[in-house]
């Protein structure tokens, strides 16, 4: 048992911060009572009231994802610096703290997944919840079949403008937000068919069946990927628009801004 | 319900049909018949408000807590309420029956009662667990407002639906309300005046913005102009209209939108 300790020991040693992934109530108290280290709360919601908070925007499944995207999150918000040392401490394969794990800021590369949320004109939670379609498109598809989906959230005015109708519109005058129930199914429904779905600030559908027309000029998004990929990067370098696509071929959903893409899920894994 | 049993003396009726210790027996029938009904009727009434989700409902406020504290529960307090009722109720009937009270108009002028200070203790309780409710949730939706004024909306909330409770318990019990009444009535009318003069605005967009909502005259997308701003149109909420041109966003409060009307660009 000792060396266990010790090892233990090794790996908080001399640390700048600690994050706490989903803590309990009293696990946040003691650590922000008692230790010297800046604590950083990273979890769905501030359920503990703490100073320092990064929201996770998804149930990231794969630990890596959720120390990423709060590693962003807190130096965005200037809660750690380039180059610290951080402990988290996490419950990755139960509900209570089961893990605890060293990294180091400057040892990942930013990919801006925490911009994604944070700092694009659509609100949060709709971005999540875009995402979440998408997630749930990719796991079920339409009938069995894969499909592929393009969803630009955001700037809906100025998408609109670079796009044009491939067909009647059937989100005209109509009131739904991504987000309510209904619209699941109706999405699945509407994705047989080809067009991106435009989706605004608030998270109002404002049209389905649309034929982005971005001028696609130094859009460099990775080869392989195909023409919907490529509207998607393209009206998103053109707009203030981010993309959420569905792969037809890889049934990997993946988000685009500025031009670039900045995250790729495996809807499987969630 | 006091009234029939005044103006009907049934006991008195009983004692007539039946003999004297006929009626004694009858009486003490009546009595274990009683604790029987009351310890059924505390059992159901404890079926009944589970199934109907009481204790769910009234999980965390500090009513609750308080009987829990006691060693029972809300639906516990309310069952033992009713089963108490049920009982007493047929302990008067039963004195008045067997007419061992030298007084026989007592117990008919109680057993009238006792219904009143019944539905005055479920008034107060519901009230009390009501403005509970009421004060979490408000702080809930107000706890993105981190001001200490914003602390005292919810406490407000509280206090007015204990009051308004406290004054229905009141009115049950027959006490003179009318001063309380007329303390209510200025609180109403000051809330009512108050609010209307700080939510004009917003009632004036939310009442243009249905309108633009439902008919949509521009949808997003479309290049117009109101008043002198123009742009595409963003975001149409019930209160206000997001325009954005190359430089600017502009946010318009329905209301504006309406009277100045709404020029639409074709180009």
């Amino acid at each position: 048992m000792n060396e266990l300790a010790e090892l233990l020991e090794d790996i908080v040693a001399d640390v700048d911060a600690v994050f706490l992934f989903s803590p309990t109530g009293s696990l946040y108290e003691t650590f922000a009572d008692a230790s010297d280290l800046e604590t950083v709360v990273v979890s769905a919601e501030n359920a503990v009231g703490a100073e320092n908070f990064v929201e996770l925007p998804l149930e990231f499944r794969d630990f890596g994802g959720r120390v990423r995207f709060g590693m962003e999150g807190a130096l965005q918000r200037e809660y750690v610096e380039e180059g610290d040392e951080i402990v988290c401490v996490a419950d990755v394969f139960d509900d209570e703290i089961d893990t605890i794990t060293r990294v180091k800021t400057g040892e990942f590369s930013r990919s801006g997944v925490y911009d994604l949320f944070t700092n694009s004109r659509a609100e949060p939670s709709v971005i999540r919840d875009v995402l979440e379609v998408a997630v749930e498109l990719g796991k079920k598809g339409q009938k069995g079949k894969p499909v592929g989906a393009l969803f630009v959230v955001g700037d809906a005015g100025k998408v609109m403008n670079k796009s044009r109708p491939l067909s009647y519109n059937p989100f005209e005058k109509s009131h739904v937000h991504v987000g309510d129930p209904i619209v699941n199914v109706m999405l699945k429904e509407f994705s047989r068919l080809d067009g991106a779905f435009v989706i605004s600030d608030a998270g109002k559908i404002v049209s389905a069946y649309r034929y982005l027309e971005p001028s696609a000029e130094g859009v460099d998004i990775p080869k392989g990927l195909g023409a919907r990929h490529m509207a998607a990067g393209a009206i998103t370098r053109d707009t203030n628009a981010i993309a959420i696509v569905l792969s037809e071929s890889d049934g990997l959903v993946r988000a685009f801004k500025g031009g670039e893409l900045i995250m790729e899920l495996d809807p499987e894994e969630y | 319900m006091a009234l029939q049993f005044a103006q009907f003396n049934w006991p008195e009726w009983i004692r007539d049909i039946f003999s004297a210790e006929t009626a004694f027996w009858l009486s003490i029938a009546i009595l274990v018949g009683g604790a029987v009904l009351a310890y059924l009727i505390w059992k159901y009434v404890h079926v009944f408000l589970e199934n109907a989700g009481v204790p769910a409902a009234v999980e965390g406020t500090p009513f609750e807590r308080t009987a829990q504290g006691l060693g029972t529960s809300t639906a516990g307090i309310v069952a033992t309420l009713a089963a108490i009722f049920v009982y007493l109720t047929m302990l008067l009937i039963s004195l008045s029956v067997s007419n061992l009270f030298e007084s026989p108009s007592l117990g008919p002028r109680l057993t009238g009662y006792l219904p009143s200070i019944f539905v005055a203790a479920i008034a107060l309780m519901i009230g009390l667990i009501a403005g509970d409710k009421a004060r979490l949730s408000v702080s809930e939706r107000l706890r993105s407002i981190k001001m200490p004024e914003a602390s005292i909306i919810p406490e407000l909330v509280k206090y007015s639906i204990v009051y308004l409770a406290t004054l229905v318990a009141l009115g049950q019990l027959g006490i003179a309300t009318s001063a309380l009444l007329i303390l209510l009535g200025a609180y109403a009318l000051g809330i009512v005046v108050l609010a209307g003069l700080a939510l004009k605005d917003l009632l004036a967009a939310a009442a243009s913005g249905t309108y633009l909502v439902l008919t949509q005259p521009y949808g997003i997308g479309d290049e117009i102009q109101i008043e002198d701003k123009q742009g595409i149109v963003q975001e149409i909420d019930l209160f206000v209209t997001h325009i954005e041109n190359d430089e600017r966003e502009f946010i318009i409060p329905n209301q504006r939108v309406f009277r100045s009307g709404i020029v639409r660009i074709r180009d």
